[in-house]
């Protein structure tokens, strides 16, 4: 299976969107400031309705709030 | 901490406080209950019952006046998560417990042992819920 994380941008796009709060976005989308600041943290990763949301609300594609960030693993001889 | 970690704090704290001290009188055996050995153990459960009741409610009410509207927002998915693997945790606790009582403990123990045993899994399958609660918030608390 290939390793990898999600990463996201919803700091750098709060900021962007005039320093927007974590309980603004929240409320855009239905979600709690705890849940917003566990996925920008990277401890909580949202359902794909709610990540779709967010990318809504900054009005961005979802490629540019979430990543998804390969692992290199070594290949194993057979 | 989030309103419902609080929650889930106050329950764990008041299920100690009160099902603690009657899980420690009963496993001392039923000697001191003779000759009533029915009546005792069932007023002991009641009380702690309604020591329970009351801790929550007096909980419950300092929280809720504690806590501003914004702060008691409806379950998010997380939230929902979150109660669903805490309840599947305690399903299988509830299960296994009730497996131990209902199977096998028939063969070597009964009356007030059994029921105290049934008892004893329904706390500890509320344990394990409220504990799960409490753990998946702490991890994903984002400091």
């Amino acid at each position: 299976m290939m390793q990898g994380s999600i990463s996201n941008r919803i700091r750098t796009l709060r900021f962007m969107n005039g320093e927007m709060s974590q309980a603004e976005l929240g409320q855009h989308i239905g979600l709690t400031r705890q849940t917003i600041a566990a996925i920008e943290a990277g401890k909580y990763s949202p359902s794909l309705e709610a990540a779709f949301r967010i990318a809504q609300v900054f009005n961005v594609p979802l490629g540019e709030v979430f990543q998804w960030d390969v692992k290199a693993t070594p290949l194993k001889a057979s | 901490m989030s309103y419902r970690e609080k929650i889930a704090w106050l329950s764990l704290i008041a299920m100690a406080v009160a099902y603690g001290p009657y899980f420690m009188f009963v496993a001392r055996g039923p000697s001191p209950w003779e000759p009533l050995p029915h009546l005792h153990p069932l007023g002991l459960f009641a009380l702690v019952s309604i020591v329970r009741m009351l801790i929550l409610g007096a909980g419950y009410l300092y929280l809720r006046l504690g806590s501003p509207r914004e702060e008691r927002p409806p379950l998010d998915e997380r939230d929902r998560a979150i109660e669903h693997r805490s309840l599947s945790a305690a399903y299988y606790v509830l299960i296994a417990g009730m497996i131990l009582v209902g199977c096998f403990m028939p063969f070597s123990s009964t009356g007030w042992t059994i029921v105290n045993a049934a008892i004893f899994w329904i706390v500890a399958a509320e344990v394990v819920h409220y504990s799960v609660v409490v753990a998946s918030y702490r991890l994903q608390a984002s400091s």
